[in-house]
């Protein structure tokens, strides 16, 4: 019992942090209808950005996250300006995905040449503090992530939400044509929106880096868990990419704490198996073009 | 991450095996092997992965074949032939490093070959020194399947198996007083051929003797969040962790451990604690004490010509010890064996070598090393322990710089 609620804890700590990833790839999927297969090397590259910062000159990866997501907007912007748009429109859900693949790939060799191919892993003085709440632990640095997370989610559902930016997004996702009628610049609420979703892969990469060891490979693991994480939730939905991300997370630690790790990734397809045989679209998509 | 690679490399190591079957098939069999008894400079050659996932580690190996180089041509060669080195980069890959030893043997007629870095490249790169009769010394890939192609040639240049290497650490625990031993142990093993094996050893040996297994588990290398196996161990409260473990999944059972701030009595670690700089950098230094591993080389072993190797390594990469990468030693251990062998026989060809280190044991800086007919090490590692921040070699005594610490001091402490 206790290793199951210690699991649970664990579990739903680090949903947060996937929630944050899942929910750039779920944008970007909303406003363009690009599967980006470079979500998860845009989440490396942020956790190598933090890393730089804080070995040379000392920065917090939480204090960090504002300069990284700085950077990131505008590699996400210029990536949609020189790789994605030049994609004629018809074809562009189809060769977006072989598109933003070179793309991952393409990170992937500039970070094995800038940091090599060696593990990396963030160690700040608080890395393995944990405060003991009735006999259970809470990692310090999860329920900051946890808590950064959320709160990185709550100002894009505000930026989508209550700005001009957001409304032309939201526009966008609904009906294309009537938001071009409208006057909406669709190129570049386009361009803003792979911003935007770069922009949240950078946030969440300065958590991962934080918590777990990686290297210029490790987007492999992390693209294949956030496209299960968005399908499971439905394809453009922010709300589908924070469940998804719960019941991945949850499911993952409760079965590898209660069982074995073997089995918490099988659990775990078995339930997206489950889920989209009842409804396709995934637990908060639409059939039709939706809301985000 | 790295891992899945690493399985991807795995499947090309299948077609790689193949390809040095085929074109051996092809070339007559028993082709020149080198005579290496001629004049002029000894040539070697060796296939290192300079860049790609082993990249770490194949510079290490390259850091020690060149320092050996360099200290026997200070001396005079081999038999008075200066030795050349032709090193060649095979990028990590099981195809590649074929070519590669083709390349080395037919073409460039190199005297001598020297093994790569790890058992996915060793396998094929074996095979093919095999096919020519050419020696093979590894400094590493001591996986299971090398010895099981049982070839003549081959020899792993450790003091045992990979698989044994944790063996010293159940026989230490086992030559503690009854009172003092562990009453209970709990397992977390990587699922990998160098990892979960070693630990697997470990626990045969404590539960022969009586030693509870309260827990066991062994996780995927995709495994990217260890905390909720912790979890489930630290639920058991073992006296003595046993992790099977290579370097990343042990700085996570170590940092899991601290979170959920539970002790054990013990900690041995396969793989991962014996690094004396990235443990205690990713674990953090107050962490590391009690810890228990294992090594075949540390700085300031007694062995043959472990001081001259320490004070060579240090002069000309710079650096202190306590960095030398062990892959580095083991390079160098290879090559101090060839010039055991030109020094008792006067001959250094690969018959020579081959028949020579068949028979007895030979001194090395990583202690005398003798193997079995098919190339496996029939000695044992070092127990090592972190002990005032350093790592420091505990047993057997007549290695040990230190006492053994058998209850591990509270974390951060």
């Amino acid at each position: 019992m206790h290793a199951l609620i210690q699991g649970l804890i664990l579990g739903i700590l680090t949903a947060g942090v996937y929630a944050l990833m899942a929910s750039g790839q779920t944008l970007i999927f909303g406003i363009m209808k690009v599967v980006n297969l470079a979500q998860g090397a845009m989440v490396i590259l942020g956790a190598y950005l933090a890393y730089q910062l804080f070995t040379s000159w000392g920065i917090d990866p939480f204090l960090a996250i504002p300069i990284t997501t700085g950077v990131m907007f505008f590699l996400g912007v210029a990536i949609e300006l020189l790789f994605l748009r030049p994609l004629r429109r018809d074809e562009k859900s189809e060769l977006s995905l072989l598109v933003t693949f070179a793309v991952a790939l393409l990170l992937e060799g500039i970070m094995s040449v800038t940091w090599s191919t060696t593990v990396r892993s963030i160690n700040t003085t608080y890395a393995n503090s944990s405060w003991t709440v009735f006999g259970y632990q809470i990692t310090l640095v999860r329920l900051w992530a946890f808590l950064l997370s959320l709160l990185a989610l709550g100002l894009l559902f505000l930026l989508l939400n209550r700005t001009r930016l957001g409304r032309a997004v939201r526009a966008s996702v609904q009906n294309p044509e009537s938001a071009r009628l409208l006057g909406v610049e669709a190129e570049r609420v386009s361009a803003i929106g792979f911003g935007l979703g770069s922009a949240t892969a950078a946030a969440a990469g300065s958590i991962y880096g934080l918590l777990y060891p990686f290297n210029s490979g490790s987007h492999y693991d992390l693209i294949s868990r956030l496209l299960s994480i968005v399908i499971l939730g439905g394809l453009g939905s922010i709300g589908g990419a924070v469940a998804g991300a719960l019941i991945v997370s949850v499911s993952s630690a409760v079965v590898a704490s209660t069982v074995s790790p073997i089995w918490s990734e099988m659990t775990f397809f078995v339930v997206l198996l489950l889920v989209l045989l009842v409804r396709p679209q995934g637990l908060f998509g639409t059939a039709a073009r939706g809301s985000i | 991450m790295r891992r899945n690679r690493l399985r991807r490399l795995g499947s090309l190591a299948v077609g790689a095996v193949a390809a040095a079957t085929l074109v051996g098939g092809c070339a007559s069999s028993g082709s020149g092997s080198g005579s290496g008894s001629g004049s002029g400079p000894l040539v070697i050659g060796a296939s290192v992965s300079l860049t790609g996932d082993f990249s770490d580690s194949g510079k290490a190996v390259q850091r020690g074949y060149q320092l050996w180089a360099d200290t026997v041509n200070a001396q005079g060669g081999v038999l008075g032939r200066k030795v050349q080195l032709k090193i060649v980069n095979d990028a990590s890959s099981p195809t590649q490093v074929v070519t590669n030893y083709q390349n080395l043997i037919n073409k460039d007629h190199v005297d001598l070959t020297f093994g790569p870095f790890s058992t996915l490249l060793t396998i094929p790169a074996s095979q093919v020194a095999h096919r020519y009769s050419y020696a093979f010394l590894a400094p590493a890939g001591g996986g299971p399947k090398v010895f099981q192609q049982n070839l003549d040639n081959f020899f792993f240049v450790q003091p045992a198996p990979t698989t044994q290497s944790g063996d010293v650490f159940a026989n230490y625990v086992l030559s503690l007083p009854a009172d003092q031993r562990p009453k209970t142990a709990a397992y977390a093993e990587l699922d990998d051929p160098f990892s979960a094996p070693i630990a697997e050893s470990i626990r045969q040996k404590f539960e022969a003797a009586g030693i509870t297994t309260v827990y066991k588990q062994v996780y995927p290398s995709e495994t990217a969040d260890l905390s909720p196996v912790m979890a489930a161990l630290v639920a058991t409260k073992p006296d003595v962790i046993v992790g099977g473990t290579q370097s990343e999944d042990a700085y996570a059972q170590v940092k899991a451990l601290v979170q959920l701030k539970y002790n054990p009595k013990m900690m041995y670690l396969s793989n991962g604690a014996n690094s004396p700089l990235e443990f205690p950098d990713k674990v953090g230094a107050g962490n590391t004490e009690g810890i228990f591993s294992s090594a075949d080389w540390f700085p300031g072993s007694t062995a043959a010509g472990s001081d001259d190797f320490t004070a060579a390594y240090t002069k000309k990469y710079g650096g202190t010890a306590q960095q030398i990468d062990d892959s580095s030693a083991e390079a160098y251990a290879v090559g101090q064996l060839i010039e055991a062998v030109a020094a008792k026989s006067h001959k250094v060809d690969n018959a020579t070598i081959i028949k020579e280190l068949h028979s007895g044991s030979w001194p090395t800086l990583l202690g005398d090393l003798s193997w079995s007919a098919n190339g496996a090490p029939t000695g044992s590692f070092n127990l090592v322990q972190w002990q005032g921040g350093k790592l420091l070699p505990v047993y057997p005594s007549s290695i040990a710089q230190a006492t053994p610490i058998a209850a591990k001091p509270a974390w951060g402490g």
